[in-house]
């Protein structure tokens, strides 16, 4: 049974090649959200093995979503790794004090994403 | 649960062509993202940028930064992110940075119209 990994972007662009990626690299199956609230929607309809999540969306941003993940029983269980352009110490310092599994950064490199997921998860 | 199969070859290169063709189906956006930084870097020149313009050119830039590189392009992220840096202060930059945005924003315009 392949992984199921959710991805919420509210970039078109970065969601398709993170789905691309983790699908044709992995054979990961991929749920796509567009927005925190879709993502907090099919995280609990899907009930992903892992959430890739980006932190800054308009509405519900990154760490509110993850709030939120963790606020709900079904998903609270769920590992989420923050994946953003911020690049400065002070916001990955941040990132990474919300309890997340980790934090990722863009720009990713569609062929290693996966390996990256999945090192940090102990899926190898 | 499967583990990561390791990419080889024909993988890499199946995977470079989907990258190409969604390349072209986002290059409209991106291009207009570009667009963006040029209008601020004339606006810039013409101590003419709003707050709101500012706002907007700081998000674009960063938008840029973080999808540039994921389609190779690694130095049009790290033009796109000193862009945004110069943006990400509480006021807009003065008419003495307007040079360099314009040079910038020329940069990423010649990067991105030159990837296939």
């Amino acid at each position: 049974m392949a992984h199921k990994i959710l991805i919420i972007d509210d970039e078109d662009d970065i969601r398709e090649v993170a789905a691309l990626s983790l699908e044709s690299v992995a054979g990961w199956e991929v749920i796509v959200a567009s927005s925190g609230a879709q993502g907090l929607a099919r995280a609990i309809e899907h009930k992903p093995d892992a959430i890739l999540l980006d932190v800054m969306m308009p509405g519900m941003d990154g760490p509110t979503t993850f709030r939120e993940l963790r606020k709900n029983p079904v998903t609270a269980k769920i590992p989420v790794l923050l994946l953003t352009a911020k690049v400065q110490s002070s916001d990955q310092r941040r990132f990474a004090d919300l309890g997340v599994e980790a934090v990722l950064f863009k720009p990713f490199d569609p062929l290693t994403l996966s390996a990256e997921i999945a090192g940090v998860l102990g899926w190898n | 649960m499967n583990p990561i199969a390791q990419p080889g070859d024909n993988a890499a290169r199946d995977l470079a062509a989907a990258i190409d063709l969604l390349w072209a189906r986002f290059v409209p956006e991106i291009g207009e993202r570009v667009g963006l930084l040029d209008a601020a870097a004339t606006a810039c020149a013409a101590n003419q940028l709003s707050a709101a313009q500012c706002k907007a050119v700081h998000a674009a830039a960063h938008k840029l930064a973080g999808t540039l590189g994921t389609f190779n392009l690694a130095r049009g992220t790290d033009l796109a992110r000193e862009f945004e840096l110069l943006f990400s202060g509480e006021d807009c930059p003065g008419p003495a940075l307007a040079g360099r945005l314009t040079s910038i924003a020329a940069e990423l315009r010649t990067i991105v119209e030159s990837r296939k």
